[in-house]
Protein backbone atom coordinates (compact mmCIF):
# COMPACT_ATOMS: atom_id res chain seq x y z
CA UNK A 1 0.00 0.00 0.00
CA UNK A 2 1.66 3.29 -0.81
CA UNK A 3 2.17 5.99 2.21
CA UNK A 4 2.80 9.00 2.23
CA UNK A 5 5.60 10.57 4.24
CA UNK A 6 3.69 10.89 7.23
CA UNK A 7 2.52 7.49 7.21
CA UNK A 8 -0.59 7.73 5.84
CA UNK A 9 -2.24 5.90 2.76
CA UNK A 10 -1.68 7.60 -0.15
CA UNK A 11 -4.40 7.82 -2.41
CA UNK A 12 -2.54 10.11 -5.21
CA UNK A 13 -3.16 8.91 -8.47
CA UNK A 14 -5.78 8.64 -11.38
CA UNK A 15 -9.12 6.07 -11.17
CA UNK A 16 -12.33 5.12 -12.62
CA UNK A 17 -15.53 6.05 -11.78
CA UNK A 18 -16.80 4.12 -8.22
CA UNK A 19 -17.89 0.71 -9.71
CA UNK A 20 -20.43 -1.75 -7.69
CA UNK A 21 -19.20 -4.83 -9.40
CA UNK A 22 -22.44 -6.58 -7.90
CA UNK A 23 -24.75 -3.93 -8.39
CA UNK A 24 -27.55 -2.95 -10.82
CA UNK A 25 -26.49 -1.58 -13.88
CA UNK A 26 -28.68 1.75 -15.16
CA UNK A 27 -29.43 2.60 -18.94
CA UNK A 28 -26.89 5.41 -18.64
CA UNK A 29 -23.08 4.24 -17.80
CA UNK A 30 -22.80 6.29 -14.29
CA UNK A 31 -23.18 4.03 -11.62
CA UNK A 32 -26.24 4.49 -9.90
CA UNK A 33 -27.50 2.94 -6.13
CA UNK A 34 -28.89 -0.17 -5.89
CA UNK A 35 -32.66 0.45 -4.18
CA UNK A 36 -32.44 -3.03 -2.20
CA UNK A 37 -29.58 -1.10 0.11
CA UNK A 38 -32.38 1.93 1.05
CA UNK A 39 -33.62 2.08 4.46
CA UNK A 40 -37.76 2.42 4.54
CA UNK A 41 -38.52 5.50 3.47
CA UNK A 42 -39.87 7.39 6.16
CA UNK A 43 -43.99 7.85 6.43
CA UNK A 44 -44.72 11.54 5.68
CA UNK A 45 -41.28 12.30 4.79
CA UNK A 46 -39.56 14.26 2.15
CA UNK A 47 -40.36 13.16 -1.68
CA UNK A 48 -37.60 10.86 -2.59
CA UNK A 49 -38.13 10.68 -6.02
CA UNK A 50 -40.48 12.82 -8.74
CA UNK A 51 -41.75 12.70 -11.82
CA UNK A 52 -41.11 14.27 -15.28
CA UNK A 53 -43.43 18.25 -15.47
CA UNK A 54 -41.93 19.14 -18.35
CA UNK A 55 -39.84 21.64 -17.32
CA UNK A 56 -36.21 21.19 -18.38
CA UNK A 57 -34.75 22.62 -15.34
CA UNK A 58 -36.74 20.07 -13.22
CA UNK A 59 -36.64 17.33 -15.76
CA UNK A 60 -33.10 17.20 -16.42
CA UNK A 61 -31.21 19.88 -15.18
CA UNK A 62 -27.32 18.74 -16.61
CA UNK A 63 -28.92 19.28 -19.48
CA UNK A 64 -28.84 22.90 -19.43
CA UNK A 65 -25.07 22.68 -17.71
CA UNK A 66 -26.58 22.99 -13.94
CA UNK A 67 -23.91 20.79 -11.77
CA UNK A 68 -24.43 17.22 -11.30
CA UNK A 69 -23.46 17.99 -7.44
CA UNK A 70 -22.48 14.99 -4.88
CA UNK A 71 -22.89 11.62 -4.87
CA UNK A 72 -24.68 12.22 -8.31
CA UNK A 73 -21.68 13.60 -10.19
CA UNK A 74 -18.60 11.11 -8.52
CA UNK A 75 -20.63 8.50 -9.71
CA UNK A 76 -20.57 9.51 -13.10
CA UNK A 77 -18.42 7.68 -15.85
CA UNK A 78 -15.26 9.72 -16.29
CA UNK A 79 -12.12 9.67 -15.04
CA UNK A 80 -10.86 10.85 -11.61
CA UNK A 81 -7.57 12.07 -10.09
CA UNK A 82 -7.18 12.69 -6.49
CA UNK A 83 -4.17 14.61 -5.32
CA UNK A 84 -3.32 14.33 -1.49
CA UNK A 85 -0.79 15.78 0.81
CA UNK A 86 -0.91 16.03 5.16
CA UNK A 87 -3.69 18.39 4.97
CA UNK A 88 -6.02 18.11 2.08
CA UNK A 89 -7.21 15.24 -0.28
CA UNK A 90 -8.19 16.76 -4.02
CA UNK A 91 -10.96 14.90 -5.58
CA UNK A 92 -10.99 15.59 -8.63
CA UNK A 93 -13.23 14.60 -11.09
CA UNK A 94 -13.07 14.85 -14.94
CA UNK A 95 -17.11 15.05 -15.75
CA UNK A 96 -18.36 18.97 -15.46
CA UNK A 97 -14.64 20.01 -14.17
CA UNK A 98 -15.74 18.88 -10.87
CA UNK A 99 -13.33 19.20 -7.55
CA UNK A 100 -13.83 18.53 -3.97
CA UNK A 101 -11.11 19.79 -1.49
CA UNK A 102 -10.99 17.76 1.45
CA UNK A 103 -9.54 19.41 4.53
CA UNK A 104 -7.39 16.71 6.70
CA UNK A 105 -6.10 18.95 9.06
CA UNK A 106 -9.00 18.16 11.83
CA UNK A 107 -11.25 21.33 11.23
CA UNK A 108 -15.12 21.41 11.67
CA UNK A 109 -17.51 21.77 8.96
CA UNK A 110 -17.97 25.61 7.92
CA UNK A 111 -21.12 26.97 9.79
CA UNK A 112 -24.07 29.14 8.76
CA UNK A 113 -23.09 29.25 4.84
CA UNK A 114 -25.36 28.70 2.25
CA UNK A 115 -26.67 25.08 0.45
CA UNK A 116 -24.53 23.63 -1.83
CA UNK A 117 -24.37 20.90 -4.71
CA UNK A 118 -21.43 19.85 -3.57
CA UNK A 119 -21.84 19.53 -0.04
CA UNK A 120 -18.88 20.45 2.64
CA UNK A 121 -16.56 17.82 2.99
CA UNK A 122 -14.49 16.99 6.33
CA UNK A 123 -11.89 14.28 6.20
CA UNK A 124 -10.18 11.98 9.53
CA UNK A 125 -8.55 8.67 9.65
CA UNK A 126 -9.55 5.85 11.04
CA UNK A 127 -6.81 3.65 11.51
CA UNK A 128 -6.05 3.01 7.21
CA UNK A 129 -9.57 4.55 6.32
CA UNK A 130 -10.30 7.66 5.30
CA UNK A 131 -13.25 8.83 6.24
CA UNK A 132 -15.11 12.19 4.45
CA UNK A 133 -18.24 13.15 6.23
CA UNK A 134 -20.32 16.19 4.11
CA UNK A 135 -22.44 18.32 4.89
CA UNK A 136 -24.67 21.23 4.19
CA UNK A 137 -26.38 20.46 0.78
CA UNK A 138 -28.85 21.76 -1.03
CA UNK A 139 -31.64 19.47 -2.18
CA UNK A 140 -30.35 17.82 -5.85
CA UNK A 141 -29.90 14.54 -7.83
CA UNK A 142 -28.83 11.55 -6.05
CA UNK A 143 -28.05 9.64 -8.55
CA UNK A 144 -28.86 9.19 -12.16
CA UNK A 145 -31.29 6.77 -11.81
CA UNK A 146 -33.57 9.14 -14.11
CA UNK A 147 -31.73 7.63 -16.94
CA UNK A 148 -33.43 4.39 -16.75
CA UNK A 149 -36.86 5.87 -15.43
CA UNK A 150 -37.21 9.14 -16.40
CA UNK A 151 -40.38 9.38 -14.55
CA UNK A 152 -38.34 8.40 -11.24
CA UNK A 153 -35.61 11.12 -10.36
CA UNK A 154 -34.15 10.41 -6.97
CA UNK A 155 -33.69 13.47 -4.54
CA UNK A 156 -31.68 13.57 -1.47
CA UNK A 157 -32.62 16.06 1.14
CA UNK A 158 -31.42 19.62 2.64
CA UNK A 159 -30.55 17.53 5.87
CA UNK A 160 -28.36 14.54 4.05
CA UNK A 161 -24.95 13.87 5.51
CA UNK A 162 -23.17 11.54 3.47
CA UNK A 163 -19.85 9.79 4.67
CA UNK A 164 -17.16 8.29 2.25
CA UNK A 165 -15.04 5.50 3.79
CA UNK A 166 -11.92 4.81 1.11
CA UNK A 167 -9.46 2.07 2.15
CA UNK A 168 -6.83 0.22 0.16
CA UNK A 169 -8.35 -3.53 -0.91
CA UNK A 170 -5.40 -4.44 -3.10
CA UNK A 171 -2.42 -2.62 -4.87
CA UNK A 172 -4.96 -1.64 -7.99
CA UNK A 173 -8.24 -1.06 -6.04
CA UNK A 174 -10.03 1.18 -3.31
CA UNK A 175 -12.72 -0.30 -1.14
CA UNK A 176 -15.07 3.11 -1.18
CA UNK A 177 -18.13 2.62 1.19
CA UNK A 178 -20.70 5.28 0.76
CA UNK A 179 -23.45 6.02 3.47
CA UNK A 180 -26.22 7.73 3.00
CA UNK A 181 -27.94 9.38 6.34
CA UNK A 182 -31.01 11.68 5.07
CA UNK A 183 -33.44 11.48 8.01
CA UNK A 184 -35.98 13.43 6.11
CA UNK A 185 -36.37 10.85 3.78
CA UNK A 186 -35.51 7.70 5.31
CA UNK A 187 -35.51 6.07 9.04
CA UNK A 188 -32.58 4.88 9.16
CA UNK A 189 -28.77 5.72 7.18
CA UNK A 190 -28.08 2.98 4.64
CA UNK A 191 -24.78 2.38 2.70
CA UNK A 192 -23.57 0.67 -0.14
CA UNK A 193 -20.19 -0.46 -1.47
CA UNK A 194 -18.18 0.40 -4.25
CA UNK A 195 -14.81 -0.28 -5.90
CA UNK A 196 -12.62 2.10 -7.25
CA UNK A 197 -10.33 0.99 -9.99
CA UNK A 198 -6.71 2.82 -10.15
CA UNK A 199 -5.39 3.68 -13.54
CA UNK A 200 -2.29 4.60 -13.82
CA UNK A 201 -2.04 4.20 -17.64
CA UNK A 202 -4.14 7.24 -17.66
CA UNK A 203 -1.71 9.27 -15.54
CA UNK A 204 0.06 10.25 -18.50
CA UNK A 205 -3.16 12.64 -20.20
CA UNK A 206 -4.38 13.36 -16.83
CA UNK A 207 -7.64 14.49 -16.68
CA UNK A 208 -9.27 16.31 -20.03
CA UNK A 209 -10.98 20.13 -19.92
CA UNK A 210 -14.83 19.18 -19.56
CA UNK A 211 -16.26 23.04 -19.95
CA UNK A 212 -20.21 22.06 -20.46
CA UNK A 213 -21.48 25.50 -21.66
CA UNK A 214 -18.58 25.69 -24.61
CA UNK A 215 -20.97 23.74 -26.87
CA UNK A 216 -24.24 22.61 -25.41
CA UNK A 217 -25.93 22.98 -28.60
CA UNK A 218 -29.22 21.49 -27.54
CA UNK A 219 -29.87 22.44 -23.91
CA UNK A 220 -33.71 21.52 -22.91
CA UNK A 221 -33.98 19.51 -26.20
CA UNK A 222 -33.78 22.69 -28.80
CA UNK A 223 -31.31 22.36 -30.59
CA UNK A 224 -29.69 25.07 -32.36
CA UNK A 225 -29.12 25.91 -36.10
CA UNK A 226 -26.38 24.08 -38.01
CA UNK B 1 -5.27 3.34 -37.72
CA UNK B 2 -8.73 2.99 -38.57
CA UNK B 3 -8.72 -0.76 -37.93
CA UNK B 4 -7.05 0.17 -34.04
CA UNK B 5 -9.51 2.85 -33.56
CA UNK B 6 -12.25 -0.10 -34.28
CA UNK B 7 -10.36 -2.75 -32.07
CA UNK B 8 -10.33 -0.06 -29.47
CA UNK B 9 -13.70 1.55 -29.58
CA UNK B 10 -15.08 -2.04 -29.68
CA UNK B 11 -13.06 -3.63 -26.43
CA UNK B 12 -15.02 -4.16 -23.75
CA UNK B 13 -18.33 -2.76 -25.54
CA UNK B 14 -17.52 0.01 -23.63
CA UNK B 15 -20.27 1.76 -22.40
CA UNK B 16 -21.13 5.48 -22.85
CA UNK B 17 -22.43 8.15 -21.34
CA UNK B 18 -23.48 11.73 -21.64
CA UNK B 19 -23.85 14.68 -19.40
CA UNK B 20 -27.82 14.36 -19.53
CA UNK B 21 -30.23 11.49 -20.11
CA UNK B 22 -30.88 10.30 -23.87
CA UNK B 23 -34.47 11.28 -23.53
CA UNK B 24 -33.47 15.10 -22.79
CA UNK B 25 -33.21 15.65 -26.49
CA UNK B 26 -33.44 12.65 -28.78
CA UNK B 27 -36.37 10.36 -29.48
CA UNK B 28 -35.74 6.41 -30.02
CA UNK B 29 -38.42 6.08 -31.94
CA UNK B 30 -36.89 8.05 -34.39
CA UNK B 31 -34.03 6.20 -35.55
CA UNK B 32 -31.76 7.55 -38.46
CA UNK B 33 -29.64 6.43 -40.46
CA UNK B 34 -27.83 8.14 -43.53
CA UNK B 35 -24.74 8.44 -45.80
CA UNK B 36 -22.91 11.66 -46.85
CA UNK B 37 -19.48 13.52 -46.72
CA UNK B 38 -18.50 15.12 -43.61
CA UNK B 39 -18.40 18.51 -43.45
CA UNK B 40 -17.23 19.92 -39.67
CA UNK B 41 -15.77 18.38 -36.73
CA UNK B 42 -16.58 20.24 -33.78
CA UNK B 43 -14.31 18.67 -30.94
CA UNK B 44 -16.17 20.27 -27.91
CA UNK B 45 -17.44 19.05 -24.59
CA UNK B 46 -19.80 18.44 -23.31
CA UNK B 47 -20.12 16.14 -26.81
CA UNK B 48 -18.55 16.23 -29.92
CA UNK B 49 -20.71 17.24 -32.94
CA UNK B 50 -19.78 16.07 -36.59
CA UNK B 51 -22.11 17.57 -39.68
CA UNK B 52 -22.88 15.57 -42.74
CA UNK B 53 -23.89 16.44 -45.95
CA UNK B 54 -26.50 13.98 -47.12
CA UNK B 55 -28.36 14.06 -50.26
CA UNK B 56 -32.13 12.53 -50.97
CA UNK B 57 -33.19 11.06 -53.72
CA UNK B 58 -34.12 13.94 -55.13
CA UNK B 59 -30.95 15.37 -54.77
CA UNK B 60 -31.83 18.13 -52.47
CA UNK B 61 -28.76 18.39 -49.67
CA UNK B 62 -29.28 18.31 -46.07
CA UNK B 63 -26.66 19.19 -43.27
CA UNK B 64 -26.77 16.77 -40.20
CA UNK B 65 -25.29 17.46 -37.05
CA UNK B 66 -24.42 14.39 -34.84
CA UNK B 67 -23.93 14.45 -31.36
CA UNK B 68 -21.13 12.28 -29.78
CA UNK B 69 -19.38 11.51 -26.66
CA UNK B 70 -17.05 13.83 -24.61
CA UNK B 71 -14.01 14.74 -25.91
CA UNK B 72 -12.52 13.29 -22.71
CA UNK B 73 -14.35 9.92 -23.18
CA UNK B 74 -13.85 9.50 -26.70
CA UNK B 75 -10.38 9.88 -26.48
CA UNK B 76 -9.95 6.89 -23.82
CA UNK B 77 -11.86 4.76 -25.72
CA UNK B 78 -8.85 5.27 -28.61
CA UNK B 79 -11.07 7.84 -30.96
CA UNK B 80 -9.03 11.16 -31.41
CA UNK B 81 -10.00 14.52 -33.50
CA UNK B 82 -8.34 13.21 -36.54
CA UNK B 83 -10.44 9.76 -36.96
CA UNK B 84 -13.64 11.85 -38.01
CA UNK B 85 -12.56 14.72 -40.83
CA UNK B 86 -13.93 16.82 -43.21
CA UNK B 87 -14.30 15.37 -46.55
CA UNK B 88 -14.61 11.82 -45.15
CA UNK B 89 -17.69 9.82 -46.64
CA UNK B 90 -19.63 8.35 -43.73
CA UNK B 91 -22.64 6.24 -42.75
CA UNK B 92 -24.13 7.47 -39.23
CA UNK B 93 -26.44 5.72 -37.53
CA UNK B 94 -28.43 7.34 -34.39
CA UNK B 95 -31.67 8.75 -33.50
CA UNK B 96 -32.88 12.27 -34.57
CA UNK B 97 -33.57 15.22 -32.15
CA UNK B 98 -36.71 15.66 -29.97
CA UNK B 99 -37.16 18.84 -31.92
CA UNK B 100 -37.69 17.64 -35.76
CA UNK B 101 -34.08 19.29 -36.55
CA UNK B 102 -31.90 18.23 -38.69
CA UNK B 103 -30.04 17.03 -35.33
CA UNK B 104 -28.89 13.68 -33.63
CA UNK B 105 -27.76 11.55 -32.23
CA UNK B 106 -25.03 9.53 -33.61
CA UNK B 107 -23.82 6.58 -31.96
CA UNK B 108 -22.25 4.44 -34.82
CA UNK B 109 -19.97 6.01 -37.68
CA UNK B 110 -19.01 3.13 -40.21
CA UNK B 111 -16.48 4.08 -43.03
CA UNK B 112 -16.74 3.21 -46.60
CA UNK B 113 -14.08 -0.18 -45.54
CA UNK B 114 -16.15 -1.51 -43.30
CA UNK B 115 -14.89 -0.07 -40.11
CA UNK B 116 -16.42 1.36 -37.65
CA UNK B 117 -16.73 3.56 -34.62
CA UNK B 118 -19.27 4.50 -31.63
CA UNK B 119 -19.39 7.74 -31.24
CA UNK B 120 -22.35 7.57 -29.16
CA UNK B 121 -22.70 10.05 -25.95
CA UNK B 122 -25.94 9.24 -25.28
CA UNK B 123 -26.54 6.53 -22.34
CA UNK B 124 -26.05 3.56 -24.03
CA UNK B 125 -28.76 4.28 -26.63
CA UNK B 126 -26.78 2.43 -29.55
CA UNK B 127 -28.60 2.12 -32.94
CA UNK B 128 -30.74 -0.69 -32.85
CA UNK B 129 -31.42 -0.07 -29.09
CA UNK B 130 -34.61 2.13 -29.75
CA UNK B 131 -38.03 1.46 -29.91
CA UNK B 132 -38.00 1.94 -33.99
CA UNK B 133 -36.00 0.06 -36.19
CA UNK B 134 -33.58 2.01 -38.26
CA UNK B 135 -34.22 2.27 -41.77
CA UNK B 136 -32.11 3.19 -44.56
Amino acid sequence: MPRTPEGKPDFSGTYEWPKDPGGVRGRGSATIFDSKKFAPLKPGGEKFTEARNGDPRHDEPRDLCLPAGFPAGFLSANAMQFIQNKDYIVLAHEFMRQMRIVPLDGRPHREGIEPTYYGDPVGHWEGDTLVIVSKNFKRWALDDYHYTDPDQFRYHSDAVTFTERFKWKDAKTIAYDLTVDDPKIFTKPWSQSFEIASKPEWDKDGLWEYVCEENNRCPGGKCAAN
Amino acid sequence: MRKLVLILALAGVMPVWAHHSFAAEFDDRKPIKVTGTVTKVEWQNPHIWFYVDVKDADGKMTNWAFSGGAPGQLMRRGIRKTSIQPGMTVQVEGFMAKDGSHNASGGRVTFPDGSQVFTAGSEDRLPGQGRGDAKQ
